[in-house]
């Protein structure tokens, strides 16, 4: 079952100059996928699209079988929850339990039912021995991991990752990307914004964009094998895939290859 | 930097913390209103001394409404001369009639007792005390000490009656009344709660079309917003002190421009980062005006009801004996 259904998009921020073309896409409940891009491939803007924040020029969004119009706009807002790029900018609360309570004060939640949220989000994200802390006194992968818990309290059917990663360390990283794979496995449908290849090895599908428009999208595993692809959208290979390939190419089969890495680490 | 966030407030545990915010602002706002109604210098020192009984119950130290106090140093002692000076009554009620001679001698005093004034400020602990004794000092010197020739032909006369005294004294202390009163409700709230409690108490403004909720809103993100932004210009310094503005020197014209170039990024940056606040902000549902539940819960106790009786007890009192003429 699809839960996203893009048709024929486009948007344009000025005249003449289209951020997307025609696109087309499905989603299926309960997936992960990658939109993969570099910057300016239009990326981050389908994300604001999906969640209505832009008006698309032309073409529809059906969100679990809601077409987005103005009307329909805050019951499709509802159903997805989305973390951006930067901890500081989507850090509305005063401390770190107002911020997770935030987006359930605007669903109108009961205050018990907000605070047994609370307790179980901030658990879920190991954040529940910081709730009475401000968030200059946190990290930035903190403050991710808090953004997060306040998505996940909403209780949405969609999350979307705009480069939720992208400014934080490694140790920060890997922390989120643990939270995703643990969301995933209770079942929710992930869209992971990234130009990161690191972070697309763990998702199903993988939709590569560039200019505007999607250059290739199916299964992760054939996307991020596929060099031309990747060349074409200026997205470099993994490291062991590049390795894998870069012995192919100078024919040296499997056999050979380990006894190549077997007398590197001897030699060492 | 934390200073600014948490503003005045200092933790504690006395029965002033625990109480709603809501009846303390109501409270502040009916004291507030019988201070203005109290015409009576008597009736007003028994409120001070009130007040300072509740800051002696609510653990807050005097040494923090001292410091509440200094920024308004200035006017209480220009209204406090102004009335001693102008304020004139009956014949009979004059205090002090004396000629203010200016002589080399009296002068050569006067600054040897600014001199000492000086030296003895560093090392004593009620310096505004201190000021008072030595500018009393100064003056009854002024009067009774005559002798030498004097610098000016025409002496100054220096009238002080009755009235004019109690009204410096009356005015004095009313202000004392009401800073001390709006420091307890600082010193014992924190911001986000006051802010809570503002939204609530100013509700009915909604009549004349004001949503308190925006207001609220705004403020809670302002709050919110000063560290990180204090973070940024900081940050926007150190850059530009790495392209050589130098930000401790220079002439005003300098100054301006070493402004300008901390300013104008500054605001770039905020209106960048408010455009992805309020995204940020509608992807998580947030519609201006529409009904939200709240987190924070706001308890009324026995105590706010015992403070809000007592406020409106004295404020009922107040009017009462300003009506007898009391």
């Amino acid at each position: 079952m699809n839960i996203i259904e893009i048709k024929d998009l486009s948007f344009s921020y000025r005249k003449n100059t289209p951020v997307l073309k025609n696109i087309n896409l499905n989603i299926k409940k309960g997936e992960w996928v990658s939109i993969l891009g570099h910057n300016g491939s239009g990326k981050s803007t389908l994300s604001k699209l999906i969640m209505g924040l832009l008006k698309a020029n032309e073409g529809e969004i059906i969100v679990d079988g809601i077409p987005l119009t103005e009307e329909t706009l805050y019951e499709v807002r509802s159903k997805i929850g989305i973390v951006f790029q930067n901890p500081d900018n989507q850090f509305v609360g005063v401390t770190v339990e107002d911020d997770i309570a935030f987006g359930m004060e605007n669903l109108e939640i009961d205050r018990e039912e907000m605070v047994r949220r609370i307790d179980l989000y901030s658990k879920k994200v190991s954040m529940n021995e910081y709730l009475k802390k401000p968030p200059h006194q946190l990290s930035g992968g903190q403050k991710q991991r808090v953004a997060i818990a306040g998505i996940l309290a909403m209780d949405t059917d969609i999350i979307i990752f705009d480069e939720a990663t992208s400014m934080l360390d490694p140790k920060g990283r890997d922390s989120i990307m643990e939270q995703i794979r643990e969301l995933k496995e209770d079942g929710a449908t992930i869209i992971s914004i990234t130009h990161d290849m690191k972070e697309a090895v763990y998702s199903d599908t993988i939709v590569v964009l560039k200019e505007g428009e999607i250059l290739a999208s199916g299964d992760a595993m054939d996307i991020l094998n596929n060099k031309e692809v990747l060349n074409a959208s200026n997205l470099e290979l993994l490291l062991p895939l590049k390795l894998l390939h870069k012995l192919d190419e100078a024919n040296i089969n499997n056999e050979e290859m380990r006894d190549i890495l077997w007398q590197l680490s001897l030699n060492k | 930097m934390n200073n600014i966030i948490i503003g005045q407030y200092v933790p504690g545990t006395s029965f002033l913390y625990k109480m709603d915010p809501r009846s303390k602002l109501i409270a502040l706002f009916v004291f507030m209103i019988s201070v203005f109604i109290i015409k009576n210098l008597l009736h007003i020192t028994i409120l001070l001394f009130a007040v300072i009984l509740i800051l002696r119950i609510g653990g807050i130290q005097i040494g923090r409404i001292f410091k509440g106090l200094k920024p308004i140093l200035f006017l209480l002692s220009f209204t406090f001369i102004f009335q001693l000076l102008f304020v004139k009554g009956d014949v009979e009620d004059i205090l002090v009639d004396a000629n203010v001679v200016i002589t080399s001698i009296n002068i050569f005093i006067f600054i040897g007792f600014f001199i000492l004034w000086r030296l003895l400020r560093k090392v004593v602990k009620f310096r505004f005390l201190l000021f008072i004794t030595f500018l009393v000092g100064s003056i009854i010197m002024f009067i009774n000490l005559t002798p030498g020739s004097p610098l000016f032909n025409n002496p100054y006369n220096l009238v002080i009656y009755k009235q004019g005294l109690e009204g410096a004294v009356f005015i004095m202390t009313r202000l004392i009344v009401i800073v001390t009163m709006s420091t307890i409700l600082t010193l014992t709230t924190k911001p986000t709660d006051l802010n809570l409690g503002l939204e609530k108490v100013l509700k009915p403004l909604k009549i004349v079309g004001v949503s308190t909720e925006i207001m609220a809103m705004i403020i809670a993100i302002a709050l919110r917003y000063i560290p990180t932004l204090l973070d940024e210009a900081n940050k926007i310094m150190l850059a530009q002190a790495s392209r050589g503005v130098d930000f401790s020197e220079g002439k005003f014209k300098d100054k301006i421009m070493q402004i300008i170039s901390l300013l104008v990024p500054m605001f770039i940056i905020s209106f960048k980062r408010s455009d992805e606040l309020a995204d940020a902000m509608e992807a998580r549902n947030f519609v201006p005006g529409k009904r939200r539940t709240r987190i924070h819960l706001l308890k009324w106790t026995s105590v706010d009801t015992i403070l809000i009786t007592v406020s409106l007890l004295t404020l009922s009192g107040v009017i009462v004996t300003r009506i007898l003429g009391w």
